[in-house]
């Protein structure tokens, strides 16, 4: 190896996109287009899902139970709620799609309540209230949100104003992440996916074109070596990677308030090996590929998988069990991984070394299987 | 038969005396691509200081010859020596220059971006390199294009480029493949004047050529078809044996005469 001649392949590959502005500011402008576009649809929490309430409860002698719970649900942001007094109304509105939800309180909702609250205490058993809840399901996430929060005032009057005191209680310490919130998990997984998609598309596409135009077999003919050649353009791409993340980073930490509770450098180490490998990988595929236009096609087949396997928008936990192992051999699960655990956990090298080490193997198994490709001509 | 092997045994024994004489040596290189027969027993003693000419049609065998010279392809039998190594060459490739027919330099980057990555696989750099692209840019008249992007040049200027890649180390031998395909009668003039130049300065041209006309201006020519080599002397040895007065009939009786 030959330092000069890496550096020097690597600084043609940096120029040649220098001189390309377009690609040039795309390197730059994706990352931080991907990270606001996830930033501000999946970053904030729900809020405003319009409901609809119903409430014909009739009361009792303390006033109405519907009306605190309703109160209580009137103090947070998450209903936007809209009231009518036909519940057929209510039913209409949902399944004409203007409400998620129809809540409905019955005319006996407070006596069958407070019945409900004196037979347990008198150790008996009688009537309990009921409360319908009509759901449009179609986004899970909204009428899970719903749920929630009518449960949270409903136990909120219990406790106020019946003293209904709740027999067990969870006691949550937060190990990890107490203040994270949903960008805090996706920002390190969009960093992980930038690299490994933009290096990739690069590597692939540039060796097409090294190939295609001769390029490739004319600096063969110089004192080059194979793996001088593959070294510089990891070292080029990996500084392309590097770059990126830390637009991303920035980005995060300006933007969305991103926290970074460990090294940023070993974030930045992450991704330079993720990207050095998925420039590798790109190299290894650029050999099947007969033109630019193939070469393209591959991007989805390799970037599909990995956006949806890697854990990077929903957690590994969440991929069926015939498909774990197909998550177990993306190099971006590992990335992603380490990011985060970096990133929300503090963690150093003594934890996410597991994760460097997959990712320091699978970039030196593309490049040396690189190198080895180029050597073998007919 | 025996006649042809004994007579290449004198040849190659002769060869052997005045080794270094010939920069470029082969015997009975071939190469198959599956059925196809690219080239056939080739035998060649290219002498030091010469501009060499390998003419003939598409698919006769010049190209084959020059990248299983330069390394690029395997020969499927046959052995071959540039400066006494046998190819690929490893320890004399510092000095030979190869300039591929297809434009083989990177569009994305300047003319003189193109021209230090490829002094700096020579690990050619600093004053060294600047006075060389500097004479080499006067050479093919581009000399306020340095820093033009090549995308934006005139096809013949990319050749130039081109060739200017294939000469920044100022090789010793230097193979050119179709040097003159697409350039203007002008510039080509201007070419083989500077190939005379590499010549007087005892360097060795290996060029491809499918122009007849302008194959006169060899020292030594070698007539391919069909992977063959049919005829090789230089261009008033061609004319005159061949009772022609040009190269292109010299080339149709040759072709003649070996049964196609």
């Amino acid at each position: 190896m030959n330092p000069g001649r890496v550096v020097a392949i690597a600084m043609k590959t940096l120029r040649s996109l220098r001189h390309d502005r377009r690609t040039a500011g795309f390197l730059v402008l994706m990352p931080l287009f991907m990270i606001a576009i996830f930033g501000y649809t999946f970053g904030g929490a729900i809020k405003d899902v319009d409901v609809v309430v119903v409430n014909l409860d009739e009361g009792g002698a303390t006033g109405s139970v519907a009306d605190r719970i309703v109160a209580d649900l009137e103090t947070r942001e998450v209903l936007r709620i809209e009231y009518l007094d036909q519940p057929e109304a209510g039913e209409d509105a949902v399944r004409e799609g203007r409400a998620w939800a129809l809540i409905f309180f019955t005319p006996d909702f407070t006596s069958r309540v407070e019945a409900a609250i004196d037979a347990s205490r008198a150790s008996s058993f009688a009537d309990i209230g009921l409360l319908d809840l009509y759901l449009d399901a179609t986004n899970p996430n909204i009428a899970q949100a719903v749920i929630t929060e009518v449960q949270t005032a409903i136990q909120s009057v219990l406790i106020d104003h019946y003293h209904v005191n709740p027999v067990i209680v969870m006691n949550e310490h937060m190990v990890y992440g107490a203040d994270a919130e949903f960008i805090d998990f996706f920002a390190p997984g969009v960093m992980g996916l930038a690299a490994m998609m933009i290096t990739f598309m690069l590597s692939i596409i540039s060796f097409v074109r090294e190939r295609s135009t001769g390029t490739l077999d004319r600096l063969l003919t110089t004192p080059v070596t194979e793996g001088e050649i593959v070294g510089g353009y990891a070292l080029a791409f990996g500084v392309v990677a590097l770059i990126q993340s830390t637009v991303i980073l920035v980005a995060a930490m300006l933007l969305f308030q991103v926290a970074i509770e460990g090294s940023a450098l070993m974030v930045l180490l992450t991704i330079f090996l993720l990207g050095v490998g998925s420039q590798g990988l790109g190299f290894l595929l650029s050999s099947i590929a007969k033109n630019e236009f193939q070469a393209v096609q591959f991007t989805p087949l390799i970037l599909f998988p990995s956006i949806l396997l890697a854990g990077v928008f929903w957690p590994l936990e969440a991929v069926p069990d015939i498909l774990r192992p197909v998550s177990d051999f993306i190099p971006l699960t590992y990335a992603v991984d380490a990011c985060r655990s970096i990133m929300i956990r503090g963690w150093g090298i003594a934890e996410v070394w597991p994760q460097l080490v997959v990712l320091a193997g699978f970039a030196a198994a593309t490049l040396l299987l690189s190198a080895y490709s180029l050597k073998k001509r007919g | 038969m025996n006649d042809s092997i004994s007579e290449m045994e004198t040849r190659s024994a002769r060869h052997l005396e005045d080794a270094n004489m010939h920069v470029v040596r082969t015997r009975g290189l071939s190469k198959a691509f599956g059925t196809i027969t690219a080239l056939e027993g080739l035998d060649l003693d290219i002498p030091k200081g010469c501009v060499y000419g390998m003419i003939g049609p598409n698919g006769s065998g010049k190209t084959t010859t020059i990248r299983i010279l330069n390394g690029l392809l395997r020969a499927s039998s046959g052995k071959a020596w540039l400066m006494d190594e046998a190819v690929p060459v490893t320890s004399n490739i510092h000095r030979i220059g190869y300039m591929p027919q297809e434009m083989a330099i990177y569009m994305d980057l300047t003319v003189l971006e193109n021209l230090e990555l490829f002094a700096g696989m020579y690990s050619m750099r600093g004053e060294r390199f600047k006075e060389r692209a500097g004479h080499l840019l006067d050479m093919i008249d581009l000399k306020d294009r340095g820093c033009s992007l090549v995308s934006e040049l005139s096809g013949g200027m990319k050749h130039r480029v081109s060739l200017a890649c294939a000469l920044i180390h100022d090789p010793e031998l230097v193979f050119l493949d179709e040097p003159t395909v697409g350039v203007d009668p002008e510039l080509r003039a201007g070419f083989w004047d500077y190939f005379s130049e590499l010549k007087r300065a005892g360097k060795t041209v290996v060029l491809t050529t499918h122009y007849m006309d302008e194959a006169v201006r060899c020292d030594r020519v070698g007539m391919m078809r069909l992977g063959r080599m049919i005829a090789e002397d230089t261009p008033e040895g061609l004319t005159e044996s061949t009772g022609t007065d040009n190269l292109e009939d010299a080339f149709l009786r040759k072709a003649r005469e070996g049964g196609g």
